[in-house]
Order: C-alpha cells, then sequence, then structure tokens
C-alpha cells in the first residue's frame, strides 16, 4: 500500500566521507532522526470525507473509530495531526498522502499548533 | 446511465454508458498531460534513473500545486530540496493509477479487485482536485454551489458543464469509497 520514496539512499551519498569532519557529526546530531516530526492533514473542500476515512484506515490501519475521529478533526478545525515520528518516517507518509490527494505537510512536533490530533502514528 | 459502484459476490462492479467512460478517458487524458515530467534535453539521465530532479521548482499553475503540494507549510526551501528528491516519483505514481483507470474503462465488465478499486480512487480524486481548481472551489459555500448543479439540461457554458463532471466524478468516486469499505469490512 505504501508509496516508498528512497530519498538518499539511491545518489550515492558517502557516508565515510561525510561523518569525516567534526563540524559535520555536530550537524548530524542536530537532524539526529529521534527528534519527532508531526504529519499534518489540513482540511480541503474537494476530498471525499468517506475517502479521508478510507485513506487513514487503509494506509495507517488506523481502526474506523480513530480514522474517522482524525477525519472529523480535519473537518471541523481545519487540520489534524494524523502520525508523527522521526523526519523520514513522516516525510514517507506525506508521499503517500500526496499519492493519495490529501493535502499532508510534516512540521517538527514542538512546533505544533492548534489541531493536536495526539494520533500515535 | 451510469450506476453507482456496489459491493457484492463478484467484488466492486460498476457500470458505465460508453459516452461516460469516453468522458472519463478524456479527464484522464488532461490529468496525465498535466502531470507528465517535461523532458529537458540536457537532463542527467543518472539523476532522472534515480528519480532526482534538480531543476524542479514548485508548480505555478493551483490545480498542479495542488496535485504536488508542498511538503513544509513555511519553509519553501525546505520543501523544494524534497520536491527535488520525490516529485518525480510521486508524478510517476499518479500517473500509474489514472493509467490504470483508463485501462480497465477498456474492459467490458466494470469490476474492479480492491486494488483496482484503490486506484480508481486516486484517480478519480486528482481528477476531481483538478477540476474544482478550474471550477474555483476554495471552500465548502463554494462546495455546496457547484453541487446544487445537477441537472444536465443546465448545461449552458463550460462552467456549468465542467460543475455537472465535477458532480458526476464525486458521486463515482464516493460509490467507489462506500464499495471499498463494504469490502474491507468484509474481509476484516
Amino acid at each position: 500500500m505504501t508509496t516508498t520514496v528512497a530519498a538518499g539512499t539511491a545518489i550515492g551519498v558517502d557516508v565515510e566521507e561525510r561523518t569525516e569532519t567534526a563540524e559535520q557529526s555536530s550537524t548530524a546530531v542536530l537532524v539526529a532522526p529521534d527528534i519527532p516530526w508531526n504529519l499534518v492533514v489540513w482540511n480541503d473542500p474537494v476530498n471525499l470525507m468517506s475517502y479521508v476515512s478510507f485513506v487513514f484506515q487503509s494506509y495507517f490501519g488506523y481502526p474506523e473509530a480513530k480514522a474517522n475521529k482524525l477525519m472529523l478533526e480535519v473537518h471541523r478545525k481545519g487540520r489534524s495531526i494524523v502520525a508523527h515520528g522521526a523526519k523520514e518516517q513522516v516525510e514517507q507518509h506525506a508521499v503517500a498522502m500526496h499519492g493519495y490527494g490529501l493535502w499532508a505537510t510534516v512540521e517538527k512536533a514542538s512546533s505544533a499548533g492548534t489541531g493536536k490530533g495526539g494520533a500515535r502514528g | 446511465m451510469a450506476k453507482a459502484f456496489k459491493y457484492g459476490l463478484k467484488g466492486i462492479t460498476g457500470y458505465l454508458e460508453p459516452a461516460e467512460r469516453e468522458l472519463l478517458r478524456g479527464l484522464i487524458d488532461d490529468v496525465v498531460s498535466m502531470l507528465e515530467p517535461r523532458e529537458a534535453a540536457d537532463q542527467d539521465p543518472l539523476a532522472a534513473l534515480v528519480g532526482l530532479d534538480l531543476d524542479v521548482q514548485a508548480p505555478t499553475d493551483r490545480a498542479l500545486l495542488r496535485l504536488l503540494p508542498n511538503v513544509m507549510k513555511d519553509d519553501d526551501a525546505g520543501s523544494l530540496e524534497f520536491r527535488q528528491l520525490t516529485e518525480r516519483s510521486l508524478r510517476e505514481s499518479k500517473i500509474g493509477a489514472l493509467r490504470a483507470a483508463a485501462m480497465g474503462l477498456d474492459r467490458k465488465e466494470l469490476t474492479l479487485t480492491q486494488d483496482e478499486a484503490r486506484l480508481w480512487s486516486m484517480a478519480l480524486n486528482d481528477i476531481r482536485l483538478v477540476l474544482a481548481e478550474r471550477l474555483d472551489i476554495r471552500d465548502e459555500a463554494d462546495a455546496d454551489h457547484v453541487h446544487a448543479m445537477q441537472d444536465w439540461s443546465q448545461a449552458e457554458d463550460v462552467e456549468s458543464y465542467l460543475a455537472l463532471v465535477y458532480n458526476f466524478t464525486t458521486w463515482l468516486q464516493e460509490s467507489l469509497v462506500q464499495s471499498m469499505v463494504a469490502a474491507m469490512d468484509r474481509r476484516s
């Protein structure tokens, strides 16, 4: 079901070279993958409520009740955090959502504003 | 007249008149041609092979931007960098779903497996997103206004025709999603 995107894996990044200098490895610490990111889905007047709920169920494997709750949050509050995790993981989810035609963005968990869904991805 | 998709013993089935199939083929072709990546002569073949597009920019066409949105709300540079890595494969997967739906339209019987139904629902959704941009649907009130157009005798100009086509594809997608949900419930 998922759209796998091999971002960064297929372009032959030289790992050894990247970790050679202290300056660059400190950058690597800053972008450590365990800093949580949120996947936000935004409301739009086109996507069917049934379809959005279906995507949450079939892509994330959420039970129907949870998928409906998140879908209604998108619909009523304008946005909902539907998953969170490492940056690369939520980016992969975002591409999958774009594949389905849902309007999704990623954001750092700390910068989360309103509409917190509390969904565990 | 078309019949709504339903889930039954044969799986997910629907019925479309030849003219309705022709209409959907035309819409699919339109969206596919929007999504087909331009082939630059000086393009790096290796980059293209792995799905990289370092010359890519955020689309200026609103409909195309809706199909290929920015991944970050307030970070254009970050979104562009992500777009370079992912946009090409996203375009290709969308085209794949649209082509799968077009192939289904060539079959006599409209019987879909669950995976085909998923590709159809994605294709119909992208068609509706493009039509909605052309119809300038910006909020729920606009959507309700367009939704009120149900009578084909009202098709007097391009906009009313597009509204009717939009409503037809909405109805078709809704019945398809209901069938997919029924199929999913049966399976679990």
